[in-house]
């Protein structure tokens, strides 16, 4: 099966990790994946501070457009950011007419339109509905045997439509998970924001957002959080010293992505389709010992 | 609370983005139950939207509020009359920095170079970012900032998630720039200053 992967700006930096699993562990499944050509910032959630509503559509329909001027496959968006964005601005688009002539308006100064026609997918979207957990299930040589894993979702994976997992219970991670031979731990906290794109501005408040979530996936008995966006991952893993200074806790959970995971679950090398030795603190010595 | 007084309110729905939407609030408060951030508001969202009925624009665009939001979509999955609470604050945060105010600093420099950056490449280069955020404060600010932050950048090097060269221009940037400059004109929220 084949898709257009829109990895954004931080796959290439800050969530290294991501993409580097990403590509072995799908391709391991049959998956392809090309790139949009010249592709550009889906303006994240902050752009509001500097742009209106409508320049914000704009950049995100500029890839749309690119992408339906050449295959039309459907578009995976692994960051969670990029992921709303743009099926958030598809939606307003499809749903409105005279939003998409105005859009094609903008576009038009730049030579490209658009007629709504992709799909804008999230990779746990595409992994459990056109993969399947039973066809992951069987690409594990090596499961990770029980391992306690606190599937965190986070909000922009699966907010605001719902288009794939429930945006209240969400099941979706969880089922990989089990598919990966974890066990998914409850775990309330796991559609508590980390704080996303503010974090940094905003560090005081939403440390204490990410101290929550992770004392929540601690009491559950947690060895490992996963997670399937950039942002929550930097802010979960980056910021346990600060944290842990600031409230006098003891924090030091690896955080890791599910692609990681499944790398690690598919046999393949914990360095080169794993990425483990990208994350800061080290998850390696837990996986290894839960796949034997 | 004070009683109706409708100038604001259609300043609100002239001007901003998704600002019409207020229309259809019934102050049930669910979207203040579901904010990650509402212990640290002084005005929750439910509260905001009276205050824009009641004509209350200095509370309102001075409200550190209005700006205070992680983008996580709760309150507009949760709110019961499908109100895009998320694009409101949006809006009303992009207008409060038109009409000169400034509800909270940092995420405002944040966002605003976040978006200059945007506009001038077509991508955000992760390194450059933070150092224009902190600079943008005052050159002491720039280097209290920078230095406060060098643990996490030295980290992040060490473990191969910093992209070494610096980011380049997309190729159609200058065509990307006409389209947002399009949009800049057309769009109902207008252009920062």
């Amino acid at each position: 099966m084949k898709y257009f992967l829109y990895w954004g700006c931080s796959l290439e930096g800050t969530g290294a990790n991501f993409l580097l699993s990403l590509r072995p562990a799908c391709e391991a499944l049959g998956m392809e994946f090309e790139e949009i050509h010249d592709w550009n910032c889906c303006g994240a959630s902050v752009s509001y501070a500097g742009a209106n509503d409508l320049s914000i559509k704009v950049l995100n329909a500029r890839n749309l457009a690119l992408a339906e001027s050449k295959d039309k496959l459907d578009i995976v968006a692994p960051c969670s950011s990029c992921y709303v964005q743009m099926v958030k601005v598809n939606h307003e688009i499809q749903e409105d007419a005279e939003l998409l002539i105005e859009v094609n308006e903008c576009l038009a100064e730049g030579g490209l339109h658009y007629n709504g026609g992709i799909k804008v997918r999230h990779i746990q979207d595409v992994l459990y509905h056109d993969i399947g957990v039973e066809k992951i299930k069987a690409r594990v040589t090596k499961p990770l045997n029980g391992l306690k894993v606190a599937g965190y979702v986070g909000c922009q994976s699966v907010r605001p439509y719902g288009e794939y997992d429930s945006p209240i219970k969400p099941r979706v991670q969880d089922q990989i998970l089990e598919a990966l031979g974890a066990e998914a731990v409850p775990f309330p906290k796991k559609m508590l924001c980390c704080g996303s794109g503010i974090f940094l501005p905003e560090m005081d408040y939403c440390m204490e957002l990410v101290k929550t979530i992770l004392e929540d996936a601690i009491a559950h008995g947690a060895q490992l959080v996963s997670t399937v966006c950039p942002m929550c991952a930097m802010n979960l893993e980056m910021y346990q010293d600060r944290i842990n200074k600031k409230y006098g806790t003891q924090l030091d959970m690896p955080i890791v992505y599910l692609t990681q995971l499944m790398s690690v679950a598919f046999g393949m090398d914990l360095k080169r389709d794993a990425a483990l030795n990208c994350n800061v603190i080290p998850p390696e010595g837990i996986l290894k010992a839960a796949i034997g | 609370m004070a009683s109706y007084e409708p100038s604001f309110a259609l300043e609100v729905f002239q001007n901003v983005d998704a600002g019409e939407e207020i229309n259809m609030c019934m102050q049930c408060g669910v979207c203040a139950g579901s904010c990650p951030l509402r212990d640290h508001m002084d005005y929750p969202p439910r509260q905001i939207f009276t205050l824009i009925r009641a004509g209350k624009r200095e509370e309102v665009l001075g409200s550190k509020s209005i700006m205070l939001c992680t983008s996580c979509y709760t309150c507009v999955v949760k709110c019961p009359r499908n109100i895009p609470v998320m694009d409101v604050m949006h809006g009303l945060a992009h207008y409060a920095l038109r009409q000169g105010y400034v509800p909270r600093k940092e995420t405002a420099a944040f966002g605003q170079e976040f978006w200059k950056q945007v506009y001038r490449l077509g991508r955000i280069d992760e390194k450059d970012l933070p150092r224009r955020v902190f600079f943008s404060a005052g050159l002491v600010e720039g280097i209290k900032s920078t230095l406060t932050f060098m643990d996490v950048a030295i980290r992040l090097l060490l473990h191969g998630r910093m992209k070494l060269l610096p980011e380049k221009k997309i190729k159609g940037i200058q065509s990307l720039r006409k389209m947002l400059d399009k949009a800049e004109r057309m769009g109902k929220g207008g252009s920062v200053a």
